[in-house]
C-alpha cells in the first residue's frame, strides 16, 4: 500500500459520512431545489428551445436551428435596441450606486440626529415603495411640454424648453433619471447597513493614523462595504438592462426608436406581432449580456470571493 | 341511515343532472377598458338577467397583450367561446378563429339566427376571408373634429360654423393661434401611432394607397406621402398651430386648444371636463374628407374539439344580443352600433351624446368616409415601421422625405419576410 496515505480507512469514514451529510443537505434544499427548477430553470430551457423554432403550434412550429439568432444581429431594430440597453444600463447603474451611496453616507453622518435621519431615509426611501407605473406617470407629468412643472421653471426663467420626452437626445438620459429616482432608495438601506456593521474603532484607529476624509473613504469604507456593492451591481445591472415599464410607459420606445431597449423590442415582438421564437432568442442574448456584465462588475471590483 | 344517504345522493345526482344540464357556462373576453368596459359589463348583465340559463364570465382590459393572450387561450386548447377582434386583425389572427359558416358544428350564422343585412354591407363583408364569415360587426369608431366654441368667439369665428375647406381650416387655426391659444392638434395625444393615423387621415384624403393590392411593396413614398406628412411635421412647427410632444386631450380639456382630431371615445373626457365644445366631420383639407377609423366585431376562437353545440350556441345568442342592444355600447363607449336596429332605438336617438357628437360620425361611416387600417398578418409591424419615422420627422429628427423613404425600406423588408 505504498501510494495509500496513512490516514486512507478514516479518509474513507469520512468520505462515506460527507456523502451522508451531502445527502442531508440536498434533501434540506430539495423544496427550494424543485421550486427554482419548475420556475426558473425550467422556463429557461423553455425559452432557449422555443428560440430555436419559427413557434406556430396552430400551424406548425419549425426548427429553425440558430435561425432566429442570425435574423437578430440582421435586424437594425435589435441592433438599436441593443445599443440602447447598453446605454440606458451606462447610465443608470454608476448613478444608482453613486447616489444610494451618497445618501447612506449622508444619513450615516447624520446617524447622531434620530429624527432628521429618520425623516431624510423616508424621503429617500419613498420612491421604491411607488409602482413602476406610477413612477413613469409622475415623471411624464413633471416633463409634460404644456403643463409640466419642469417647463414651467424653464418658461419662468425664460428658457427655451426642450421638448422633453419627444426629444431623441434627451429621451433615454430622462428616463434613466427617474429609474435612478426610483431605484436609489433600496440600494441606500442596502448600502446604510453594510455601513452600520464597520466597526467603529477603524476609524477610531484611522482618524489617530490621521487618515483624511479621503483616505477614510477609499481606504477604510468603501473596501469594507465590497459586499454590498457587488450585491447593489449585480441587482441594479439586471434591473437597468430588463428596464421595460418605464420606457413602455413614458415613450412606448420613442421618439422614434430613440428609447426602444431590448425587454420592449422583446415584448414587441412577442406580444403584438407574436414572433415567440424571435422575441425568445432576444430574452436568451438579454440573458447572456447580463451575465457576462455582472461578472464583468465582479471581476472590476476584484469581488470573485464574494461569489462563493 | 342508509336509505337516508341513498337518498341523498339520489337527490344530489338528480340535481347534478338538472342543475348542471341546464346551464351553460362561457367565457367572453374583449380587450375593453374604462368607458367601454362598462359599457360592455351592462350590457351582458342585461344578458344575464334575461337568459340565467347561460353563466358569462366576462373578462376585459387586457388592452396591449389581447391578441397574444387570445392566441395562446387557443393553443392551450382553453380559448373563451367568445372574444372581440379588429376588423384589421382578421387576416393576422384567422387562424385562431373559428369560421361562422363552416364551424365543426354547422353554420354557426344560420343556427344563431344572425341576419346579415342589419349591418353595413362593407362592415360585413370586412369580417370575410377566404369566402368564410369570421366576425359579426359591434361598431364602427374613428376620429372626428372636437373643436372649443369659446376659443372659436374669442378668435372672432363662427361658433357653429366649424371648418370643413382646407381653406376654412388654415384660416381657423391662424385665428386661433393670433388669439393666443393652441390652434389645432391633429393627434390625440401625440402617442406614435396617433401621429400615423392623423398622416393617413391626409394622405388618404388624397387619395393615397399605403401598400399595392397584394402587399408585395409599399406605396407611400410619393409625392402626397410626402405632402401629407409635411402638413403634419409644420403643424408643429413651421405653421405654430401646436407643440412637439403636446397632449391633445389636455390641452383641450384645459381650454387651451381650439381644434383636436380625436375619436368618439374623448366624449365622455370633454363632456366631464366642462369644455364648451363642438364636433364636426373631418374636413375636406385634400380632397376627399376620410377620416381615421376601424370596428370591433365579435368573433368565436378556435375551439378544442369535442366542444358541444351548447356553447357554441350559447356565444352566438350572446353574439347576437350584444349587437341587437348594441344602443347600449353606443351610450356609453360612443362608438356607433353596426346593428342598424340598434341604431334607431329612440333611447340613444334621444341622448346627448347621439345629438352632440355620434350622429355626425355615423354620417360619415354610412357616407364610407371612414378608412379601416391595413390588415396584413404582419399589419403591427408595418404600421410601427411608419410611426417610428413619422414621429421622427415630427420631432424634427429627420426631414419628412427621409421618414418616408425609411419607413418604405422597412415596410419592404418586413413585406419581403425580413
Amino acid at each position: 500500500m505504498p501510494f495509500l496515505p496513512p490516514n486512507f480507512v478514516s479518509m474513507k469514514r469520512f468520505s462515506t459520512r460527507g456523502l451522508r451529510r451531502e445527502i442531508e443537505g440536498l434533501v434540506y434544499v430539495l423544496p427550494y431545489l424543485l421550486l427554482w427548477g419548475t420556475f426558473i430553470l425550467w422556463p429557461l430551457g423553455y425559452g432557449f428551445y422555443l428560440s430555436l423554432f419559427d413557434w406556430n403550434p396552430i400551424k406548425g412550429s419549425k426548427f429553425v436551428g440558430f435561425a432566429n439568432y442570425v435574423a437578430l444581429f440582421k435586424d437594425p431594430r435589435f441592433l438599436n435596441a441593443l445599443t440602447n440597453s447598453f446605454k440606458f444600463a451606462a447610465m443608470v447603474v454608476p448613478l444608482v450606486l453613486i447616489v444610494a451611496f451618497l445618501f447612506a453616507l449622508i444619513l450615516w453622518s447624520w446617524r447622531g440626529s434620530r429624527y432628521l435621519s429618520r425623516f431624510a431615509q423616508a424621503v429617500f426611501f419613498f420612491p421604491y415603495l411607488l409602482t413602476v407605473s406610477v413612477v413613469a406617470i409622475t415623471w411624464r407629468w413633471l416633463l409634460d411640454p404644456d403643463f409640466g412643472p419642469i417647463t414651467f421653471v424653464f418658461k419662468y426663467l425664460r428658457i427655451p424648453a426642450p421638448t422633453f420626452l419627444s426629444d431623441p437626445f434627451w429621451a433615454l438620459p430622462l428616463i434613466a433619471l427617474a429609474t435612478v429616482w426610483w431605484l436609489s432608495g433600496y440600494r441606500m438601506v442596502v448600502f446604510q447597513a453594510a455601513l452600520g456593521d464597520i466597526p467603529q474603532e477603524l476609524f477610531e484607529v484611522a482618524v489617530l493614523d490621521g487618515a483624511h476624509i479621503n483616505q477614510l473613504l477609499f481606504r477604510v469604507i468603501v473596501p469594507l462595504m465590497k459586499p454590498a456593492i457587488l450585491f447593489s451591481l449585480v441587482l441594479t445591472t439586471i434591473s437597468g438592462f430588463r428596464t421595460f415599464g418605464q420606457v413602455f410607459m413614458m415613450t412606448e420606445g420613442g421618439p422614434g426608436r430613440a428609447t426602444e431597449v431590448l425587454a420592449l423590442y422583446l415584448y414587441l415582438n412577442a406580444f403584438e406581432y407574436f414572433r415567440i421564437g424571435r422575441a425568445a432568442a432576444a430574452g436568451v442574448i438579454m440573458l447572456i449580456l447580463t451575465l457576462i456584465l455582472t461578472l464583468l462588475g465582479v471581476k472590476l471590483l476584484g469581488l470573485k470571493s464574494e461569489l462563493y | 341511515m342508509k336509505r337516508l344517504i341513498g337518498v341523498l345522493l339520489g337527490l344530489m345526482v338528480v340535481w347534478w343532472f338538472v342543475g348542471f344540464g341546464q346551464d351553460v357556462e362561457i367565457e367572453f373576453d374583449t380587450l375593453f377598458h374604462e368607458a367601454d368596459a362598462k359599457a360592455m359589463e351592462n350590457i351582458v348583465n342585461l344578458f344575464q338577467s334575461l337568459h340565467p340559463d347561460i353563466v358569462v364570465r366576462l373578462v376585459q382590459g387586457r388592452w396591449e397583450e389581447y391578441y397574444t393572450g387570445l392566441r395562446l387561450a387557443v393553443i392551450a386548447g382553453n380559448p373563451p367561446q367568445l372574444g372581440i377582434c379588429h376588423v384589421n386583425r382578421l387576416v393576422e389572427m384567422a387562424d385562431y378563429l373559428t369560421p361562422l359558416d363552416a364551424s365543426p358544428v354547422g353554420n354557426l350564422l344560420e343556427l344563431g339566427g344572425i341576419d346579415p343585412s342589419l349591418f353595413p354591407e362593407a362592415t360585413w363583408k370586412a369580417g370575410q376571408l377566404s369566402g368564410h364569415q369570421y366576425l359579426i360587426p359591434l361598431d364602427t369608431h374613428g376620429w372626428g373634429l372636437w373643436y372649443n366654441k369659446d376659443i372659436f368667439a374669442a378668435a372672432g369665428l363662427d361658433p357653429n360654423k366649424p371648418p370643413q375647406t382646407y381653406e376654412e381650416f388654415v384660416a381657423a387655426c391662424e385665428a386661433i393661434k393670433k388669439a393666443g391659444y393652441y390652434a389645432f392638434h391633429p393627434a390625440e395625444d401625440a402617442l406614435p401611432r396617433k401621429l400615423r393615423r392623423a398622416w393617413e387621415i391626409f394622405y388618404y384624403q388624397m387619395g393615397g394607397e399605403l401598400f399595392d393590392a397584394n402587399f408585395t411593396h409599399a406605396t407611400f413614398n410619393n409625392e402626397k406621402g410626402l405632402k401629407a406628412l409635411e402638413f403634419l411635421v409644420n403643424i408643429f412647427n413651421a405653421y405654430g398651430w401646436n407643440v412637439v410632444g403636446g397632449n391633445g386631450y389636455n390641452q383641450f380639456t384645459a381650454g387651451k386648444l381650439g381644434m383636436l382630431f380625436a375619436g368618439n371615445w374623448f366624449y365622455p373626457t370633454v363632456k366631464q371636463s366642462g369644455v364648451n365644445f363642438g364636433y364636426a366631420p373631418v374636413p375636406n383639407l385634400f380632397g376627399i374628407p376620410y377620416t381615421w377609423g376601424a370596428s370591433h366585431q365579435l368573433c368565436i376562437p378556435l375551439q378544442p374539439a369535442g366542444t358541444p353545440l351548447e356553447a357554441y350556441l350559447a356565444a352566438m345568442k350572446l353574439a347576437k344580443f350584444i349587437t341587437e342592444n348594441a344602443y347600449l355600447w353606443t351610450l356609453t363607449g360612443g362608438h356607433i352600433a353596426a346593428n342598424s336596429k340598434a341604431l334607431e332605438d329612440p333611447r340613444l336617438l334621444e341622448s346627448d351624446y347621439w345629438k352632440e357628437s355620434g350622429h355626425i360620425l355615423n354620417d360619415m361611416i354610412q357616407k364610407g368616409l371612414v378608412r379601416f387600417p391595413i390588415n396584413h398578418p404582419r399589419g403591427s409591424e408595418l404600421e410601427k415601421a411608419i410611426e417610428t419615422n413619422i414621429q421622427l420627422a415630427v420631432v424634427g429628427q429627420i426631414s419628412p422625405a427621409e421618414a418616408l423613404a425609411r419607413a418604405e425600406a422597412e415596410c419592404n423588408r418586413i413585406l419581403q419576410g425580413g
